[in-house]
């Protein structure tokens, strides 16, 4: 008995030190054709993208709102779609528009004869019924219709949206959420909003779904849709396999066996361990997604803004950054480069613990004097941001401001920064934040307007000066973006000067693909997103 | 009291005591040969001495303490191994070999910690149920046994999800889980010592049960308590090292070795130093212990150790 305790204690040990490489080797099920991924076959050819956590969390394309854009853009489309490179909104199920010259009406012609996966046909009608649907469901980024009176379609081509103020529409039908055009009588007598949950698609897209198995490793499979209005001929891929994988270690061992094509995230390291094997490919970029910190500026010590600037300046960024292996970036402001409102101009808070201890001082905080004690919440999951609030904790420690770091799942983060009991919410609460479509509207709106009860602003900050400017900015837009321009950058630096909250890094995309892969252009209107009708599975 | 005193000895001289097995006379020298004869036990104890040594000593032994707490090197991390830092750096810059030699006050701590409750909480209510019996030993044993229906790591892993995580809530969850072992074992001793005839003559001379229990009956049933904590001690170290490997234990700063290996799984195929080391010592340490523990359950009573 005692020889198997030492046996056992050996064993366990063991498994804790190699837990990491526990990397099963999984029998390729992606590849039920027989094919290998991303094999040269023109037909039969499977394209299969390794996401790190479950893809799906909701199947209806009014309301989603989280990482089912992965399979959900190869599955449904949208009016327009935007190009980063150009810096413009292209064609997709439109064809073309044009707005009235106060910007309060648009309209939009439609592809002819498009076919839904249902056999319906895409018109100007079946087209206002899904928009309708989104927007009165009123749920996930349908405010992205927020500016929408009524919506007409005189003919089978024409779509007239009449608006009650100005907005880009354009751009809006273009949006990576709450834009997807869908088929409303797919179901037919059922519960549409049931027949999707049960994982059925109403799409008009190059695929369709076949096959979902929730919570399974391999969770969502794609096939081809023979009908689809771009035609099947070129190279493409006709199928795509959705495979969960959390470990980064287990993916990076399935990319160099050739199981999976396509990788959305690894760490750094090990994206950086592929960056010099020629028989991948990788890709890297700047998101549009920040991670912040917002500041309590109702309750608490942070309600003073000398305090917040304290910190701003007691953040060591460029150790963040530095740490963080070239996963992150910073940004001047908080629009990400290449939106409007983008500045090199900006002045952004730089580490300076000389200047933040002289703040402190003066409300009587600091080294040598009173500890300033900080809550701080932030999602648990997430090894960067974890990173990074070991290092903000650390470098503010120097300064004596103790802040104690609660990893939280995100639902009870964000409930427990919206409770009524406002000596329950947390002094610092950090989360990440991208636009709903390529347009920095959906940061001001979303996080600095003010709110009745607290939604995503989070830093419970409220600045009657900067709401009208908000409220205001999307109707200037959609008619003079100069102006627009001039005025999002006014914003910033009036957020720099309240410091009501501060981004603490930009994302970088660091993707891995098989050489078999090409066409991949990663576009952060759409995050993590592969087109996969764009792409040729190509000789190795 | 002394006629007393003498019958309780005699009692005493037929059981094999704790105390006895390193009586004074030529204590040195049988310590000595008897760890020849027991070699792996001499390696654990020795094991063991340094770790504590290291453990008490950690501010002058660690090269550099503040990476134990709040220091962080942000353009020094994942430095590999060299003669500045033995053990290479973490994800954040700081010095792992400083964080596992702070680490010694970690996870034994949290193992001796439970093992302390568990007597505290075990002991009593082991002796209450094996001495009076009836009752209070049915209503005593049923309570243990709903903890024991229960593996002891996932009872631990049940509680240590619902209180914050902190290395205290470690112990506690821990402790909650091993206390009805120690119940147990003291049950069964108490209950048989309670039936000899020195027990049995100091009641009939009068003598209140009470002072009959923690007299007679308590010293007599100790001894597989003391075997059985030596033998959980490596136990304890891994369940306390599993619980912060979920993530459930002590959070960042602190420096725990399963936390230490949680952190760095991702980078265990670039970066084979952030977890290996930290393993390593939870892998020794517990070892050790096991060693020495089986070394005192040669020496003491094995008869009544129970298995886990």
């Amino acid at each position: 008995m005692k020889r198997m305790r030492i046996v056992a204690a050996i064993i366990v040990a063991a498994t804790l030190t190699l837990t990491a490489c526990t990397g099963t080797p999984h029998s390729p099920t992606a590849n039920e054709g027989g094919s290998t991924a991303g094999a040269n076959t023109g037909t039969n050819s499977t394209f299969v993208y390794d996401a790190h956590s479950t893809a799906i969390t909701s199947w209806d394309p009014s309301t989603s709102y989280s990482n089912e854009i992965i399979v959900l853009s190869n599955v449904y489309e949208t009016l327009t779609r935007y190009n980063d490179n150009t810096q413009k909104v292209e064609p997709l199920l439109a064809t073309s528009w044009k707005s009235s010259a106060d910007g309060m009406q648009w309209t939009f012609t439609l592809r002819p004869d498009i076919k839904f996966h249902s056999g319906n046909p895409l018109d100007a009608a079946a087209a206002k019924a899904a928009i309708e649907r989104t927007i009165k469901l009123d749920a996930g980024a349908a405010y992205i219709w927020g500016a929408v009176k009524s919506i007409d379609a005189p003919d089978a081509t024409t779509l007239v949206f009449n608006l009650s103020y100005a907005a880009p529409l354009d751009l809006i039908s273009s949006a990576d959420y709450a834009a997807y055009i869908f088929d409303t009588k797919a179901a037919g007598s059922e519960d549409l909003t049931a027949w999707f949950e049960a994982g059925h698609d109403a799409g008009s897209g190059p695929y369709s779904v076949t096959k979902w198995q929730q919570g399974q490793e391999v969770e969502v499979t794609l096939d081809a849709f023979p009908d689809y209005w771009g035609g099947w001929d070129g190279a493409h891929y006709d199928k795509v396999v959705y495979r969960v994988v959390g470990q980064a270690t287990t993916a990076a061992q399935l990319v160099r066996s050739k199981e999976v094509s396509f990788v959305a995230q690894l760490t750094p390291e090990l994206w950086g361990s592929f960056k010099d094997d020629n028989s991948v490919q990788v890709t890297e970029r700047a998101s549009w997604q920040n991670l912040f910190a917002f500041y309590n500026t109702t309750d608490g010590p942070l309600k003073n803004p000398n305090l917040r600037k304290a910190l701003n300046y007691g953040i060591n960024y460029d150790g963040i950054v530095a740490a963080l292996k070239g996963s992150a970036t910073r940004t001047p402001g908080i629009v990400p480069k290449g939106l409007v409102g983008y500045s090199e101009g900006l002045a952004e808070y730089a580490y300076n613990p000389d200047q933040a201890t002289q703040l402190l001082a003066k409300e009587g905080y600091g080294p040598g004097k009173k500890a300033l004690d900080l809550t701080l919440t932030y999602t648990s999951g997430d090894d960067q941001q974890e990173l990074a609030m070991t290092l903000v904790k650390s470098s503010l420690a120097a300064l004596n401001v103790n802040v104690s770091l609660t990893a939280l799942q995100w639902p009870t983060q964000w409930a427990q920064a919206q409770s009524e009991d406002a000596s329950k919410r947390q002094d610092i609460f950090v989360m990440y934040w991208w636009p709903d479509y390529a347009d920095p509207y959906s940061w001001f709106i979303n996080l600095f307007h003010s709110e009745e009860k607290p939604f995503y602003n989070l830093s419970y900050y409220k600045n009657a000066g900067l709401d009208a400017q908000i409220d205001k900015v999307e109707a200037v837009l959609a008619v003079d973006k100069p102006k627009a321009e001039q005025m999002y950058i006014e914003m910033q630096k009036e957020l720099f000067n309240d410091a009501p909250a501060v981004v603490l890094y930009t994302s970088n995309y660091q993707r891995v693909l098989q050489n078999s892969v090409a066409g991949y252009v990663d576009n952060p209107a759409y995050p993590n997103v592969a087109f996969a009708y764009d792409l040729q599975p190509a000789a190795q | 009291m002394s006629r007393l005193n003498r019958v309780t000895n005699a009692g005493q001289g037929s059981e094999p005591r704790g105390g006895s097995a390193f009586g004074p006379t030529s204590a040195g020298r049988r310590a000595v040969r008897w760890m020849r004869e027991n070699p792996l036990f001499a390696f654990g104890a020795a094991i063991v001495m340094i770790v504590v040594i290291f453990g008490v000593l950690a501010p002058f032994l660690a090269p550099f303490p503040d990476d134990a707490s709040t220091a962080t090197h942000p353009f020094e991390t994942l430095v590999a191994p060299s003669a500045e830092h033995l053990f290479g750096t973490d994800q954040v810059g700081r010095d792992i070999l400083s964080r596992v030699i702070y680490g010694i006050r970690i996870s034994p701590v949290i193992a001796a910690a439970v093992i302390a409750s568990s007597c505290i909480i075990g002991i009593p209510l082991g002796l209450l149920a094996g001495h009076f019996g009836g009752v209070i030993d049915e209503v005593i044993m049923r309570i243990t046994d709903i903890f024991l229906a229960v593996p002891a790591l996932l009872l631990a892993l049940a509680f240590a999800v619902v209180l914050p995580p902190s290395p205290y809530s470690t112990m506690i969850a821990i402790g909650i889980a091993w206390w009805p072992w120690y119940a147990r074992l003291v049950r069964g001793e108490a209950k048989s010592v309670t039936t000899r005839r020195y027990v049995e003559n100091a009641r009939i001379l009068g003598l209140p049960r009470w002072r009959v229990m923690f007299r007679h009956v308590l010293p007599n049933s100790v001894t597989p308590v003391i075997v059985q904590a030596s033998l959980d001690f490596g136990g304890i170290i891994l369940t306390a090292a599993s619980l912060s490997f979920l993530g459930l234990g002590a959070q960042d700063p602190t420096p725990d070795w399963g936390l230490m290996v949680n952190q760095g799984q991702g980078y265990f195929a670039t970066q084979w130093w952030v977890v290996t080391f930290p393993g390593l010592a939870i892998l020794i340490t517990a070892l050790a212990f096991n060693l020495l523990g089986d070394g005192i359950h040669e020496r003491l009573d094995p008869r009544r150790v129970v298995s886990r």
